[in-house]
């Protein structure tokens, strides 16, 4: 299962962030939410985003200690929290800003899907963020591309 | 230690005279008392603001709160409070908006600022958790909404910013002039945005990385959980979501109930030009949520082609297609999409804004302003072009734009020559787009208002289209079908004072009377006390609740009476009464909104011969000393 995130339908709410933040931290707290809503390009477009959980994380390939890890059957990536010395490579090695780090507890932390039912893909009102397997994503997307490649074709032909 | 949750139990005060920044702790007596938003503005108004200052002086207070339900998991926790004494009515005035910027506030670790004096040289204030400064803004002095706020992300080197910043209409003191917050929502009413401009402060700039903390954090979550959802499944969540406030375009034009030409009509020929269907198809980009809102009411759209190709705006209301669109018999949609642009970048309240032309349109037409007022320019009915060029001249005070910059009712007595007789105005705000002649409950609405005429004070929409499944939920089978039904008066005074009330509630909450406490009326005195006790931690019960709201409202009132109001300004303008609605379902009414008053101050325990609240309900709400300083009996 993967967080399946379709941007145009994001409204900028930030319903994924609010109770993100309420589910790993006991407070609302955006600014530890382990999803963010970006400002897209234009007004009125946004992007929420979070950890990819990579097959082959950037994070725990810089993690000096072995505290990241990813499970091999659920494809999550995580961090252990004991294990974890605070040295923050990890944030720089990830590609995308995913990995934050928690100057209170010293420690890294990033998107754990809520062991399984993440908060944000069940409360978001618009269906941006879903919670579905990779087969599923997949069929979606095909829905969309090959109608973009026939929109392509379509004005190639034009021409 | 401040007790509460859901607060962040500090404030910030601010004098901009001697530039001295204090950081306060919040009275938990103060908060169990007053709630929040305009509960504390009302309460801070009338303790530090008397009768003699002038809106418009430094003496005058500028506050900006929040309440303990804003930045938190309940649906539409967005929203902020802007509370003054208003330079357009010049008694209690407040401005309710969502967006960002309250949560943001909430989250940098304050419930409220609280800004008096003027400083030398114009500031903006920059917020970022403990980091407070005053800024210079010397340079942003002068500049449109988005560019001065573009120039102090590229200052900051950060987009992440939450703003209230005004535009030139605010530093020009226009009497209507807005405050807008990310993302382009307006805190409008009241002129509040002039009393910013007063103190030359261009901008409130916030980052906050903190926590809103709750005292029962499961069972507060089950609530918002389950109010979200109730939203979601809600009969009006799909066309509200949909179309937002424009979809009341069709609705109320049907009803007679879409003032037109300055209240001559209730209806508009041409609505279908201006409807939300129309504007959805033609310019819609995409749907915009306010902070932790669910229905995103808020759209974004673009012009794409014509003479206005490019406008793009956030936020197109209801309000705006009445007040610019029908309100001047202007069918050009695409035109009131670039005034909107407009009175956001200039910091203009699109109402009264476009009233008040509608006003000068009037007396055009009727011969009382001619070429001689207005500096040659005619203002011929649906001449959007006069009124875009109208509304620039508002906001910089020139010419003929210096005489609308004062508000209908100071342009009337200016004008002189009868002007008043269509001076479509209680207490020197200008009406919205409702018609008590359409709808009874909403002109009674617009004269016991709080702070002039308005539709969100009492905001009676049960009774709107017809919403009966709430009626009954809301009172029970007694009242039906009568309050449900817009020409019928029986009971409306009940309905308007418990909006009023609740409304007082959710204004200080932090919620939003636009989501689910009434247009969706999912959220009720229950469900709000159960998420207030929940979220704060407070002995909340719907009976204590109902109290905090009548407290509110009947301090609000009293600061209107300490400013010389009383029955005599609870009225309607003239038109209402002698002249039938010509259109819709509403053909032929009048309304007189007399009768309906003496039920209201009965039934709100106010002297029913002077409309003052009596020494003995002031008692009743704590506020003897209120009655003292009256001098009532």
């Amino acid at each position: 299962m993967q967080l399946y995130i379709d941007s145009a339908k994001c409204t900028g709410c930030r319903i994924c962030e609010v109770f993100c933040s309420f589910k790993h931290e006991s407070a609302i707290q955006p600014a530890k939410a382990r999803i963010t809503v970006l400002a897209g390009d234009e007004p009125g477009r946004f992007i929420p985003f979070t950890c990819m959980q990579c097959a082959r994380p950037a994070c725990a390939e810089a993690c000096p200690v072995g505290a990241i890890t990813r499970n091999e059957e659920s494809g999550l990536v995580s961090v252990d929290a004991n294990e974890c010395i605070g040295c923050r490579m990890c944030v720089q090695a990830c590609p995308f800003g995913a990995m934050s780090y928690d100057r209170d507890r010293g420690i890294a932390y990033k998107c754990d899907l809520c062991g399984g039912d993440p908060e944000c893909a069940r409360m978001c009102p618009t269906g941006a963020i879903q919670f579905l397997r990779e087969e599923v994503i997949i069929a979606r997307r095909r829905k969309t591309g090959p109608a973009m490649l026939k929109r392509a074709a379509h004005l190639i032909e034009g021409e | 230690m401040f007790p509460y949750k859901g607060y962040a139990g500090r404030y910030l005060r601010v004098n901009l005279s001697t530039g001295e920044i204090q950081t306060c702790e919040l009275e938990p007596a103060f908060a169990e008392t007053w709630l929040g938003g305009n509960g504390f503005g009302a309460k801070i108004l009338w303790d530090e603001v008397g009768r003699d200052v002038d809106p418009l002086s430094p003496e005058n207070r500028l506050i900006i709160a929040t309440g303990p339900i804003c930045g938190t998991l309940m649906p539409n926790s967005s929203r902020t409070e802007v509370i003054t004494k208003s330079p357009l009515t010049g008694i209690y005035g407040d401005a309710n908006v969502g967006g960002m910027f309250g949560p943001e506030l909430k989250f940098a670790g304050y419930d409220m600022v609280i800004f008096e004096g003027r400083a030398p040289e114009p500031v903006y204030l920059l917020v970022e958790d403990d980091r407070v400064q005053l800024r210079d803004a010397r340079h942003l002095w002068g500049k449109m909404v988005s560019e001065a706020q573009a120039l102090v992300q590229q200052e900051l080197g950060d987009d992440n910013f939450k703003f209230a910043t005004i535009g030139p209409a605010g530093e020009n003191l226009v009497r209507y002039a807005s405050i807008q917050m990310t993302p382009n929502r307006s805190a409008a009413r009241c002129g509040v945005g002039a009393v910013m401009g007063s103190k030359r402060l261009k901008s409130i700039v916030v980052r906050g990385f903190g926590k809103v903390a709750i005292a029962h954090p499961q069972e507060f979550y089950d609530i918002a959980v389950q109010a979200h959802k109730k939203l979601l499944q809600n009969e009006f969540y799909k066309p509200v979501s949909r179309y937002g406030t424009a979809g009341l375009v069709t609705l109320m034009n049907r009803m007679g109930r879409f003032p037109t030409k300055n209240f001559q009509m209730g209806s508009f020929p041409f609505a279908d030009d201006i409807s939300a269907e129309t504007l959805h198809d033609r310019y819609f980009v995409n749907d915009v949520g306010c902070f932790n809102c669910p229905i995103h009411c808020d759209k974004v759209y673009r012009v794409q082609d014509g003479e206005f190709a490019g406008a793009a705006t956030n936020s197109l209301e209801y309000e705006t297609l009445g007040s610019l669109g029908a309100g001047i018999w202007n069918n050009n949609l695409a035109s009131i999409v670039r005034a909107n642009v407009m009175c956001d970048e200039l910091g203009l309240d699109t109402i009264s804004a476009g009233r008040t032309i509608a006003f000068a349109m009037e007396l055009w037409e009727k011969g009382i302003l001619t070429g001689a007022d207005t500096g040659g320019i005619p203002l011929e009915w649906g001449d959007y072009n006069t009124a875009l060029a109208l509304l620039e001249q508002v906001a910089k005070r020139e010419g003929f734009g210096g005489l609308l910059a004062e508000g209908t009712r100071r342009m009337a007595a200016l004008i002189g020559r009868g002007a008043e007789q269509y001076a479509m105005e209680v207490k020197g705000q200008e009406i919205a787009a409702q018609d008590g002649r359409a709808q009874r409950s909403m002109g009674l609405a617009h004269v016991t208002s709080t702070r002039g005429a308005d539709h969100l004070k009492g905001f009676p929409v049960l009774d709107e289209t017809g919403y009966p499944s709430e009626g009954v939920r809301r009172y029970g089978t007694q009242y039906m079908p009568e309050i449900v039904d817009p020409l019928a008066t029986r009971y409306k005074p009940m309905l308007v004072i418990d909006g009023e009330n609740f409304g007082a509630v959710i204004d200080s909450s932090g919620n939003c009377k636009s989501g689910g406490t009434f247009v969706l009326a999912e959220i009720y005195w229950q469900e709000m006390a159960d998420a207030i006790r929940t979220a704060t931690g407070m002995d909340m019960t719907v009976e204590r609740l109902k109290t905090i709201g009548e407290r509110i409202y009947n301090l609000q009132r009293c600061y209107g009476v300490l400013h010389g109001i009383s029955r005599k300004d609870d009225r309607l303008p003239p038109r209402f009464k002698e002249e039938p609605n010509p259109s819709g379902h509403a053909k032929g009414q009048t309304f007189d909104v007399e009768p309906l008053l003496d039920e209201y101050y009965q039934l709100r325990g106010w002297d029913v011969k002077t409309g003052i609240p009596t020494r003995a309900k002031l008692r009743e709400l704590g506020l003897e000393d209120v009655a003292d300083r009256l001098g009532i009996a």
